[in-house]
């Protein structure tokens, strides 16, 4: 009997040259142990599902303040499985920005941002950004109550900004007030724009990826295993689990609606942010009026600007990735949770 | 004397290189300003002023939620008949406010804000008191001038 190698290649393999992918793919080396190795792939298959059940939300979706609250409702209630395909994209929504702060915490835990892979870091943080404008134009969509608050601090929490602010209002708002123009924008960005650019950027991050792998050449063999088959295998089975846990969440863990957006009513008593703002919710809320005599939320918007500006010149700052870095990441993290679970009273 | 050997004088290949290099950054301009324009909202024209109901409709020492040129607007009525029309966007981040008969204040439920029934910001993280817009009743109907 034949082994695999001397078997002739089947028709397909042989059009796409599947012996050299295979042998190139297997070349590549990935960490026999680790489980933060996987979040990049299960992001990627989380983006995935958003843009098929996305795709398939669209098909009765009208992008209105009219009609859109009406055809969200006709979705989940009355198109067949629309509840299940609401309730999966809702879901794998929360699951995929989850996944992408903490891939991009592991990175820097792990220091896996320093040379040479400050373009895969760059890439990255653009792609979270990308990312949270999918959330965030997303959640204006139902043009529910919740909805259009979301839309209308989301708008002027970023006219808060340095320099653009006032520009980047009237561009998320697609005018000056919350209205027609702002569902259109937040339509257009949420279901062409945002995705085109992120798909682009997943591709410019996974080809760096290849160009400068994360294992460096002096790791031993026994630390490490290739990419093609026990990783691909490892990464499809732990894609499996998220999908089986996207599923358990979508069939008995519904997602209300709530109510239709009324410009004239005012914001519901307890309103709160999407979980991921929640800790921005928190520091708004209870921040002086006044700060150094600028006003409290353009002086945070302020400072958020400059960490960001930190974090994104990270590997150039910390080149030898220090483990002072590891440790502001952690204290963060705790001050970011203690901040979300102060929000909630 | 050959071309390369004279110091003063600059090679061919730089002066295609600049010209090659200004029309690919005139293409993107020629591209780029277009789009930008394009996703750039238009401005908007400028509310007049809005009929927003009759005198009847507005409470004597309440209040009522109405809506102006696509702004949600809080009438309160006071006690001796008089009209006062606030901006209902919360000067923090625009939620918007409600009245609280109960404790004879204006709310922010986003953020704890809270105003005084005269629109001034009493408590919380409102910088700066409501905007107040003018309000007239002519013939039974109230109308409020959008302060845009």
């Amino acid at each position: 009997m034949s082994t695999p190698e001397e078997r002739p290649p089947g028709w397909l393999a042989d059009r796409v040259g599947w012996g050299g992918i295979k042998a190139r793919l297997s070349a590549h080396r990935a960490p026999r142990r680790s489980f933060f190795f996987y979040l990049g792939g299960i992001t990627l298959f989380l983006l995935v599902i958003q843009v098929l059940s996305g795709i398939l939300l669209v098909l009765y979706y009208r992008p209105d303040p009219a009609h859109a609250y009406e055809s969200v409702e006709q979705i989940i209630g009355e198109i067949p499985y629309g509840n299940l395909i609401h309730a999966v994209h809702a879901w794998t929504s929360d699951l995929f920005v989850a996944c992408l702060l903490a891939h991009m915490f592991t990175v820097v835990v792990r220091r896996s941002f320093r040379a040479p892979h400050e373009l895969s870091w760059l890439s990255g943080l653009i792609a979270l950004v990308l990312g949270l404008g999918l959330a965030f134009t997303g959640a204006i969509l139902p043009w529910t109550e919740a909805a259009y608050t979301h839309a209308r601090v989301g708008s002027q929490l970023a006219g808060q900004f340095p320099l653009f602010g006032a520009w980047l209002r009237r561009f998320l708002r697609g005018g000056d007030e919350v209205t027609l123009g702002t569902l259109g924008h937040a339509y257009g960005f949420h279901v062409a724009a945002l995705p085109a650019c992120l798909t682009l950027l997943v591709a410019v991050h996974i080809f760096l990826l290849f160009r400068r792998p994360v294992i460096r050449p002096d790791t031993s063999k026994q630390e490490t295993i290739p990419l093609y088959p026990e990783f691909v295998v490892r990464l499809a089975a732990a894609q499996t689990g998220v999908l089986v846990v996207i599923m358990t969440l979508a069939i008995f863990s519904q997602r209300a609606l709530g109510p239709a957006a009324d410009p004239t009513q005012p914001t519901p008593a307890g309103a709160a942010p999407p979980w991921y703002m929640l800790p921005v919710h928190a520091i708004v809320r209870d921040a002086p009026t006044e700060l150094l005599g600028i006003d409290g939320a353009r002086f945070l918007v302020g400072v958020a600007c400059v960490i960001a500006v930190l974090v994104a010149a990270l590997p150039f700052v910390d080149r030898q990735g220090s483990k002072i870095t590891a440790w502001f990441a952690w204290t963060a993290l705790l001050a970011l949770l203690l901040l979300a679970v102060h929000a909630l009273n | 004397m050959a071309e390369s050997d004279d110091p003063k004088r600059v090679p061919r290949r730089d002066v295609l290189g600049v010209a090659v290099g200004g029309s690919a950054a005139a293409f993107v301009l020629a591209v780029v300003y277009p789009v930008a324009r394009f996703v750039e909202p238009p401005i908007g024209p400028l509310g007049g002023p809005v009929v927003v109901g009759r005198l009847e409709e507005f409470p004597v020492g309440g209040a009522k939620m109405v809506s102006v040129n696509d702004r949600p607007v809080l009438v309160l009525r006071s006690q001796e008949g008089e009209l006062r029309a606030f901006s209902a966007l919360c000067t923090h981040l625009q939620c918007i406010v409600a009245y609280s008969a109960e404790r004879r204040q204006i709310e922010c439920p986003c953020h704890r804000g809270v105003y005084s029934l005269d629109g001034r910001n009493i408590d919380g993280p409102p910088p700066r008191p409501l905007d107040e817009l003018a309000v007239t009743v002519s013939e039974g109907s109230v109308i409020v001038s959008s302060a845009r």
